[in-house]
Formats: structure tokens, sequence, C-alpha cells
């Protein structure tokens, strides 16, 4: 009895010290579930399951097909065009979602939004080798963003390196890169570690001397002549090779104390005049300067039921430019004196018009935002962004208009470009609800309120459903409503014969409801369709004829995307999207509706990569643009369709950890064009012919 | 052009393959391990006192299979919670019923899965799939990276291996069924 009472004993003590081992190992499993949720979710590898459209690319992918830069991978995004403007501000165009203006995206570089104030664009940011991008997100549509950023059209999140998370050290690296119009690129990486500080740097310095055959300019189609006065200045026109080079340097670091965390960017870029700023081809060394430098400090707390950051910071972009404006021997009036008492006083200008346009702008912004887990799979998260914005400095230089001297007076205070005493202030309140209903079925409902010195916004509800009916199959739908702010040149340009700038400007507004299915049919293969339809408010508009910015587009875009991700054989990748968007624009003061103009109705990109070996691979990256609609009063035909090819060989050395890529792109010399407004560079914006990169990569 | 577009892609949709994922490759290296603890009957499964795991792979995707084993060596340091272990690497095609072998971890293959669920089923040991979509050719485990860290058990298989799982751990993974 006794010993079978000692035996139960014992047994009793095995089984529940096994027991408890067991639970250990199940709580250990459940802490490792829960960091790698984490990891996927931050590195959007569960993109499928997010409550938006979102492609994602990484930048060792992308490497393999000889994509040098942030602009050339937005070239692969699904329903994603490119369009240009005569300074070459160029600008991704997302669903076909008003062509002509900027800021229908938002490009964060390591969550920090980096669009410029000036432009609301990110011009400077497109040449960002893509060596240094760990990873592109680019969510489609404006459901996207929950920390008080307005997404319009789309938002891209670029990671480096310095994203950093247990058991995923980054390498550091070294890059050399040489290729067509004396393109040359040297840059790296460096992550240093102690136990409780990361200190992440990135540098690169590039340059090219890219020119391009362009014209005839702007002149020739009436820039800068006014028939009522009987200034006619075509016969100044002239063809010949735009400045489109590049000088640009970039110093980024990161840094991680504890909970504390401080990114910091300092942007250098120039880059050539392009086709001037009044439409008169410039001289080889005019150049814009768009400085971009961003400072931001934060805190963030995360426990089992909440996570807390809060975080400032200081972002400085610059508008500046000198160049040549016109050539030798134009005729115009003293525009000084015409605009301040109406009199007409013929000028010739015979040694041609300079002129220096400086206009430096500030952001400060700080933000709180708490995520709290309650109960019954509710998740909250609830905060602010409030944004100061104005221009710091302001300098505006141009030949005498009295005389006609080529010589720069300081027109700053008499006759400036832009407001000096431009500012606004910008509070958005979010509130969000994630609800998991099932681990099937979940739901997202939300909102921001925003509230500026200008039109307010307002109230902007967005509500997603994802289902998952199993594995294979996932659905999604969304509704969402956003807004874009005018930009700094739609208020405050002046003086100035194209761009006319009013603080009178509503927010543009969007509405957008999508739909999405999703097929996985394996761990990495896929199909993601959707379909979308996007109804455009106020959009701002202006053109040659009017140069006056007002809000007088309204546009009902639809429209779907598909996109394949898989293999042929288990050596390869298969990447292909194709996408359709159709519409009608209705612009208001000239009671006029047609269809969708300057954009490509049908695109489809694809690539291909085939590994010969663990050491070699080769890729070849299609793209195709279709063909495009001028505005109604465009009497030009179509810009025509475009088929690109690129091929690319990679050789990575394992042992010694370097890798050459070899790429050829636009390998039939396919004559790419950007669509030009009407009266401007009537021939269109010719882009890169044939040419070819080099890239050497060393890791470390 | 857009038919020749669409064509294409609706072509391109019935050709798929595989690469492998390197969060989704960590994910498991780190917990696969663990799940053998949670068998009750893995000590009738060691091999000279030792877990063998055994990770079967194509040739192509050798370097996968020893960045797998370098995962798994990272995060275990030679000890299983105080099981001596041991990593296999085995091409699909060397792989016989004679294998000795605690466990196996499958990365992709077109041909050989079945074959390895059949001798994993007759030794009666856990077979991980590095793809869920190889569950439904016999494999036991799985786990993908969705909105959150799912574990997929393959239930046609749980009751016929010599496998027996503590109740909590059934508790926490997504039953599907090979059909």
């Amino acid at each position: 009895m006794n010993t079978s009472l000692v035996t139960a004993f014992l047994l009793l003590g095995f089984s529940t010290n096994i027991y408890a081992e067991k639970n250990e190992v199940i709580n250990i499993i459940s802490d490792d579930m829960k960091h790698y949720n984490k990891v996927a979710t931050i590195t959007k590898q569960n993109e499928h399951y997010q409550p938006y459209i979102i492609s994602v690319f990484y930048g060792k992918e992308l490497e393999k097909l000889g994509i040098s830069n942030l602009k050339q991978a937005l070239e692969l995004v699904p329903g994603v065009d490119m369009a240009t403007d005569n300074t070459n501000i160029q600008t991704p165009i997302f669903r076909g979602s008003n062509p002509l203006a900027y800021g229908q995206s938002k490009l964060f570089i390591d969550d920090v939004l980096v669009n410029n104030i000036f432009f609301d664009a990110y011009p400077e940011y497109l040449s960002f080798p893509i060596e240094m991008i760990k990873r592109i997100e680019i969510v489609r549509g404006p459901g996207s963003k929950t920390d008080g950023v307005n997404a319009y059209a789309g938002s891209i999140n670029v990671i480096t390196y310095a994203e950093d998370f247990k058991g995923f050290d980054t390498k550091d690296k070294l890059i050399f890169k040489y290729g067509s119009y004396d393109y040359k690129m040297g840059g790296f990486f460096k992550t240093i570690k102690t136990e409780e500080l990361k200190v992440f740097i990135d540098f690169f310095y590039q340059q090219d001397n890219k020119k391009l055959s362009s014209g005839p300019d702007g002149l020739s189609q009436g820039a800068f002549s006014n028939s009522t006065l009987g200034i006619d200045n075509s016969a100044f026109s002239r063809s010949g090779d735009a400045p489109l080079w590049l000088k640009e340097y970039s110093l980024g670091v990161n840094l991680e104390y504890k909970n504390f965390f401080a990114k910091m960017r300092l942007l250098n870029h120039t880059q050539g005049s392009a086709y001037g700023i009044n439409l008169a081809l410039p001289q080889d060394d005019d150049r814009v300067k768009l400085p971009n430098n961003y400072l931001e400090l934060g805190y963030k707390k995360t426990t089992a039921s909440y996570s807390l950051e809060i975080k400032g910071g200081i972002k400085e972009d610059a508008f500046d430019s000198k160049s040549k404006l016109l050539p030798d021997g134009v005729e115009f009036i003293d525009m000084l004196t015409f605009d301040t008492n109406g009199t007409v006083i013929p000028v010739t200008f015979s040694d041609g018009i300079y002129g220096e346009h400086y206009a430096k702008q500030r952001m400060l912004y700080q933000s709180s935002y708490l995520k709290y887990k309650a109960i019954q799979g509710h998740t909250f998260t609830l905060g602010y962004r409030y944004t100061k914005e104005n221009t710091i400095e302001m300098r505006s230089k141009l030949s005498n208009w009295a005389n006609g001297d080529a010589a720069l007076v300081d027109y700053t205070d008499t006759y400036p470009f832009f407001d000096k005493n431009a500012k606004r202030d910008t509070i958005v309140y979010s509130l969000q609800d994630e609800f998991n209903y099932s681990p099937a079925l979940s739901f997202v409902f939300g909102f921001n309120y925003e509230q500026t010195t200008y039109k307010d916004a307002g109230f902007e509800p967005r509500v997603s459903m994802v289902y998952q009916y199993d594995y294979n199959n996932i659905f999604k739908v969304m509704y969402s409503k956003s807004h874009r702010n005018p930009s700094w040149q739609e208020m405050f340009t002046k003086n100035n014969h194209s761009r006319i700038g009013s603080t009178d400007l509503n927010p543009e507004r969007v509405e957008a409801y999508e739909f999405a299915y999703i097929r996985n049919f394996s761990a990495d293969t896929y199909i993601q369709s959707n379909i979308f339809y996007l109804a455009n408010k106020d959009q701002i508009y202006n053109s040659v004829t009017d140069a006056n910015y007002r809000n007088v587009l309204d546009t009902n875009i639809y429209g779907l995307e598909l996109e394949y991700k898989g293999h042929i054989t288990s050596v390869d990748q298969v990447y292909v999207n194709y996408s359709y968007v159709t519409g009608r624009a209705h612009i208001k003061d000239e009671d006029r509706t047609e269809s969708l103009a300057n954009i490509a109705h049908h695109m489809a990109k694809a690539y291909y990569i085939y590994n010969l070996n663990s050491a070699l691979s080769l890729s070849s990256l299609l793209k195709y643009i279709g063909s495009k609609d001028r505005v109604s009063t465009d009497t030009r035909e179509k810009v025509d369709a475009y088929t690109t090819l690129d091929l690319s060989a990679t050789y990575k050395n394992i042992q010694d950890d370097y890798k050459i890529t070899l790429s050829l792109k636009n390998l039939f010399d396919e004559n790419v064009k950007y669509p030009s407004p009407p009266n401007t560079y009537v021939e269109d914006y010719t882009q890169e012919g044939r040419n070819f990169l080099v890239t050497f990569v060393k890791e470390f | 052009m857009m038919k020749i577009v669409v064509t294409f892609f609706i072509f391109i949709t019935f050709v798929h393959g595989y690469t492998y994922n390197e969060v989704l490759l960590k994910a498991q290296a780190s917990i696969f391990p663990k799940i053998l603890l949670l068998d009750k009957k893995l000590k009738n499964k060691l091999v000279d006192g030792k877990v063998v795991y055994t990770i079967v792979y194509e040739k192509t995707d050798y370097l996968t299979a020893k960045e797998v084993a370098k995962y798994i060596n990272t995060e275990f340091a030679n000890s299983l919670e105080g099981f001596t272990y041991k990593i296999n690497l085995v091409e699909f095609s060397e792989l016989s019923a004679h294998i000795k072998t605690s466990a196996f971890y499958v990365l992709n293959s077109e041909e050989h899965i079945s074959n390895v669920a059949k001798i994993a089923k007759q030794m009666g040991v856990i077979s991980f799939a590095y793809d869920v979509s190889n569950l439904k050719n016999g494999l036991l485990l799985s786990l993908m990276l969705e909105k959150s860290t799912v574990l997929y058990l393959n239930k046609n298989n749980l009751y016929t291996h010599n496998i027996d799982f503590v109740n909590v751990f059934l508790q926490m993974v997504r039953f599907i069924d090979e059909s």
C-alpha cells in the first residue's frame, strides 16, 4: 500500500514535471510565433492579409534585374506610370490620377515622410540607389496610413538596411556603379551594434552627364509670346540637348538606444535645368538644386497590451534654380511696370534673360500614437500629428525688366516669384479599430479628422474587411476617403506666366472603392487581383492658356490590376502584372467632359530570373506602356505606346561575398516619351534610349 | 494588345514552381525543432540518444538546406532543450526507407514529396513542410506567415503516426484536410 502510494506520488511528480516542461516549450513556441508575426507584419511578409492593396519588392531581387534606383523600381509596380514636366520634376502616377499634379502619392524613407513642401513631390529621391534599399512597399489607393499622413492615390515606403530584427543581421555593403551617360556611383552602409546601442550609417555619391535630344522648345508654341501685345518670340525657339544631368550625395544615420530612436538624412540633389522654367532650352550647366534634409527623434514602448510611439522632427527642403531662362534677343515688356500700373513698355533682352529662384521651406512635426489591444479581438489606435510648415528663405533675381540688361537684379521684395511668408499649420486626429472577429475574418474601422490654416479636409472615414476562406483564398473589400492638400507651388507661386498660385484652393478629394482577391498557390506563388473605382473631386488643374491653379477637374476612374508571382521551374522566378484603367474627366469651368488624358489605359510589366547555378543568374525585364490620349483641345496625335526590354546577368561569388551585375537597358532602343502639356514641347519629353549599367557590390 | 497580355497572364498562372522566403525559413528553423519536444514519444525516436533532424532537398536547393542548418545551429547551439541533436542534409534522390532520423524537414520538390511523406509515415516520425501546400501530399506540419503566424497540421496523418502530441499543442494548430 505504502509502496503504491509512493509510486503514485513519484509518477504524479514525474508527470507534473513533464507537463511543466511541455508547457514551458509551448510558451517558448508561442513567443517565437509572436516574434515572427511581428517581423512578418513589419516586413510585409504577410502583405496579402493586410487591409489594403499592396505590392512589395525586395532590393536584392531588383538588383538582379539591373534596376538601378527607386524610379526604375516604381516603374515595375502595377498601375504606376511615370510623368515629368519642363523642370524634370518626375513623379509616379498611380492609377491615372491627375497626371499633371504632384503630391498624389507620398514617399516615406524608413517611415519618415520626405515629400518636399514646394512641389509635394519627391523627384530628389527617385534616384535613390536600389542597393541602399532593402524593401519597397507600395500601397495603391488611399487606404494605407493611420498615422496622420494622407495618401491620396498611393504611398511608397522605402525601407533601408537600417531595419533590424533579432536573428536578421544586415551585412555591411560597398557599392560601385558605372553606366551610360558617364554615370558613376559609389556608396556604402555599415551597422555598428552594442548591447543597447545600434548605429546605422549609409552614404552615397552619384553623378552623370545625361543630355537628351529635345525640342523644338516651348517658344515655338507661343511660350513667352503675346499676340495682344504683338510680341512673337517663336523665331527664337531651339532644338537641342536638354541638360538632364545629376549630381547627388546623401548621408543617412539611424540610431537606436533602448526605447529611443533618431533618423537623420542629408540629401543634396542637383540636376540640370532640363527643358527650362520658361519652356526655353537652358544652358548645359544651368541647374536646379533640390536639397531635402530631415531629423526625426522618437520614443517607442511596447508591452503585451499596448504600444506607444511619440516622435517629432524637422525637415528642410528647397527649390533652388539658377539658369538662363530665355535666349538672346527675345523681346517682351517690362512686367514689373505692367503689373504695377498697366503701362506697356517693350524691352529687348539682347543677351537673354537669366534668373535665380530660391525658396527654402521648413516643416516641424510632432505626433503621438497609442495602440491598445483590448478584449475580444479589438485593437484601437489613437493619436494625432501636428505639422507646421513655412517658407524660411526666398530670393528672386532676374535680368533687368526695365532695360533688358542681362545682369541679375534682386526682385525679392519688388517682384518675387513666390510668397516669402508662405505658411500652413495642420493637425490630424486619427482613430482606428482593428477588429478580429475570428481567425478568418477581420475588419478595420477608422477615420482621420484634419484641420489646416486654409481649407479643411475634415472627417475622412475608412472601412475594410479581410476574409481568409482558407490558406489559399483571401478576399478584401475596402472603402476609404482621403484628400491631397494643395502644394506650395499651387498656393504661393506668383508673378509667373505659367503657374499662378491661390490660397483659396480646396483640397483634392477622393473616395475609393476597392475589392481584391488573392489566390495563394503555394508559400511563394500567388495571383493578386483587384478592381477599383475612384471618384475624384476638385482636382487642381492649370494650363498654358490659363496659368491659374484652380479646383476644376472631377474624374471618375475605374480599373483592374492583376499580379502574378511564381515559377516555371525550380530555379527561376516569374513576375507579371497587368493593369487597366479608364474613366472620364470633367473640366468644370470649361464645361468639358472627356476621356482621361495623358494616362496609359493598358500597362503590363514582367520579369524573369533564371538561376543557372548558385553563382550565375540571367534576367529579363519587359515593360509595355500603352498609348495615351491628349486633352481634347490638343490636336497632336496620341502619345505612342512603347515596349522596353532590359537584360541582365549577375555573377555572385559566394566565397568572397561579392557580386557583379551587367545590364543592358532598353535593348531595342525604343522611343520612350513622357507626354508634355499642350503648347509646350510639342514633341513631348524624350527619355533614355539603349543604355548599360555595371554594378559591383561587396558585402562584409 | 490587351488580349495578348491577358492571354499571357492566364497562361502563366497555370505554371508555377518555388523559391524560399528568408523570414519563413528562419521562423520554421526556430519553431519546428521545438515542436519535436511536444511529442510524448520522442524518446522512442532518438538515434544513438540524439535527435536527428533530416533536411531533405533538391540538389539545386543545397545552399538553402545549408542555410536552414545554420539557422538551427544559431538558434539552439547544439542543445535542443537538453537533447543533443544532429542535422542531416539528404537529397531527395538519395532518401531511402532505411534512413535513421527523428524527423524530416522537407524543402520543395515537384516529384518527391509523397515519397518522403510515405517514409515518415512508415517510420512514425514527424514531417515538417516548408510549403503548406505540401501537406496535401501527406506531410504532417507546416507554418505560414499569415495575418498571424499559423501552424497547420494535416489531420489525415495525425492518428496514423506513432506520434502523440500534448493536447495544448493541438489547440494551437489549424487543421487542414488532405483533400
